[in-house]
């Protein structure tokens, strides 16, 4: 890679130590990728909790900060594995509840802003078309790439962290303009009305063309959609597909029409999808016999006109025996939606809305699953049904009433 | 009699272990019980087997930035795998393994995988972009 005075220095870590094996890594990383430079970046988002990070992950960011590691750009972080508060059915590890605490005080030390949010893009920061960055959350990446425009590749772990310390990355995958042309048509002739069948039709598209490199382009979308119906469409095709990026013609930036899209590129194949499609997608998944089962609102975390939403369809009802349900959202919104009333309103029916944290990424979830016996868990996120399941949940995907309705009558339906 | 599979792009030293051979994407976090290296996800097609001290053939990946910090934990707890060779990888993955100092490689195309078994001994050398079964009969 060709590097500037100022990435030599930093190499020859003349910037500091932390910032010296920040680079070096980065050049790693570059090179597998064939990088040539690398590319300033404006922000970073950082995803590191000690859930993922181990002790060994804590043990590197001690390092960091002993070598005085700091932000050069500004910087957020992503949702964390540890509710603070006292929940009953949770009871995580008090002496990982420690260390949690100390990650979140070494981020804040090094100059990042603790928002424990895999929804910065609706609540923190929005990059413009073309600003290059480097957000360590899946879900966040495709948000950026495909509805902003704006430039980044999934920067996981360290590489985050040395996006942050470096206030730069190698230009490979997303930054780049031949990465960002469309490779698949995808034809939508399904009514798409509800988050849940945004995320179905990330499904229908991911998970059979699982590839990093692979951006569809949707045609045939006549109503104009939300930002939450785009997250969870960008949050599922990133879960089931590993996809950075998407275009949607007459609705993102760099898909005007679809000769943008695809900038010359002849795709890959044309995909269908129907109204029969998005139903069978629904209908593939099966309950089993269970005494408790929970209900999941999260995977991403909720806007505040989710939150706004799901207050309305709980009250006056309550949370069914046998049945939990669980709200996750950040701390922005928690505080909108409390000032608000969405919170007491939740709560009275029941809900437990947990601060800061996304569900399937909860410390000793496999446990608190066991713990409580719940075998079903129902969500309206197509992503939250994938991500989940290394921990031997039943997952269901439903439409977001459905997933109240069953919250509040225990039928699985 | 040995035969060698080539790569596309490879990184990392030169490894020799068992395969574990997957028929689908990986993630660490949706398939794996990241205390005892076990797949552990329902109906994955290596459920119930364990990663540790494997080279693992893996045709896609799945999501997601876990992989960014779970390989160098899982490498802390002794419990990770001795190598990953991707048909398609992400740059999660990349950077986990960077960090792990887990030799890593994409570009196994469908046919090489198809000559890979579970169990089978392979030498891995990221700095030749290739993979030879040893011992193949």
């Amino acid at each position: 890679m060709r590097l500037t005075d100022l990435e030599q220095s930093m190499l020859d870590g003349k910037q500091g130590e932390a910032v010296r094996e920040a680079l070096a890594f980065q050049l790693e990383v570059g090179r597998f990728f064939g990088a040539e430079r690398f590319v300033p970046i404006t922000n970073a988002h950082l995803m590191g909790d000690i859930e993922v990070m181990g002790n060994a992950g804590l043990g590197l960011l001690r390092r960091l900060s002993d070598h005085h590691g700091h932000c050069a750009v500004s910087t957020s972080t992503n949702a964390r594995c540890m509710h603070f508060g006292e929940v009953d059915e949770l009871r995580q590890d008090i002496v990982e509840i420690e260390k949690e605490k100390e990650i979140v005080r070494l981020i804040k030390d090094m100059g990042a802003v603790a928002t424990d949010t895999c929804i910065n893009y609706q609540t923190v920061y929005q990059p413009k078309l073309g600003e290059h960055v480097a957000w360590g959350d899946t879900g966040t990446v495709i948000y950026a790439n495909s509805v902003l425009g704006a430039r980044t590749n999934y920067e996981g772990g360290m590489s985050s962290f040395a996006a942050s310390l470096t206030a730069r990355t190698p230009a490979y995958g997303f930054h780049l303009d031949e990465n960002r042309r469309g490779t698949l048509h995808v034809n939508v002739k399904a009514q798409l009305k509800d988050t849940a069948d945004w995320g179905a039709l990330g499904k229908i598209i991911g998970h059979p063309n699982q590839d990093y490199f692979s951006v569809p382009v949707f045609h045939g979308i006549d109503e104009m959609p939300l930002s939450d119906h785009l997250k969870h469409l960008g949050a599922s095709l990133a879960s089931y597909g590993s996809m950075a990026m998407y275009h949607m013609v007459g609705v993102t930036p760099e898909a005007m029409t679809s000769a943008q899209a695809f900038s010359g590129r002849h795709p890959d194949h044309t995909i269908e999808v129907t109204n029969a499609d998005i139903a069978s997608v629904y209908s593939a998944y099966n309950y089993l016999e269970a005494q408790a089962n929970i209900v999941v609102f999260s995977g991403p975390q909720l806007s505040i006109f989710e939150m706004q939403n799901i207050a309305k369809l709980f009250e006056g009802r309550h949370v069914a025996t046998g049945m939990h349900v669980f709200v996750t959202t950040n701390h922005a919104v928690w505080s909108d939606a409390k000032r608000l009333g969405y919170v007491e309103t939740l709560e009275k029916s029941g809900v437990k809305i947990l601060q800061g944290v996304c569900f399937y990424i909860l410390q000793r979830l496999t446990q608190i699953r066991e713990e409580n016996g719940w075998t079903n868990l129902i969500s309206n996120s197509a992503k939250l049904v994938n991500t989940i399941t290394a921990h031997r949940f039943n997952t269901i995907l439903r439409k977001t009433h459905q997933c109240v309705d069953i919250a509040c009558t225990g039928e699985l339906t | 009699m040995s035969t060698k599979l080539q790569l596309k792009r490879a990184w990392g030293p030169t490894v020799e272990a068992p395969v574990l051979v997957m028929k689908e994407g990986f993630s660490p976090r949706y398939d794996l019980d990241r205390w005892t290296g076990v797949i552990s996800r329902i109906g994955h097609t290596a459920e119930g087997q364990s990663i540790v001290g494997k080279i693992l053939i893996i045709p896609t990946v799945k999501g997601g930035v876990a992989a960014g910090w779970a390989f160098y934990d899982l490498l802390h707890k002794e419990i990770a795998p001795l190598g990953l060779v991707f048909g398609k990888l992400n740059p999660v993955m990349v950077q986990g393994a960077i960090l792990a100092n887990i030799p890593i490689a994409d570009g196994l195309d469908q046919e090489s995988m198809l000559m890979l078994h579970s169990g089978q001994n392979v030498r891995f050398d990221p700095s030749n972009k290739n993979i030879t079964i040893v011992n193949f009969s």
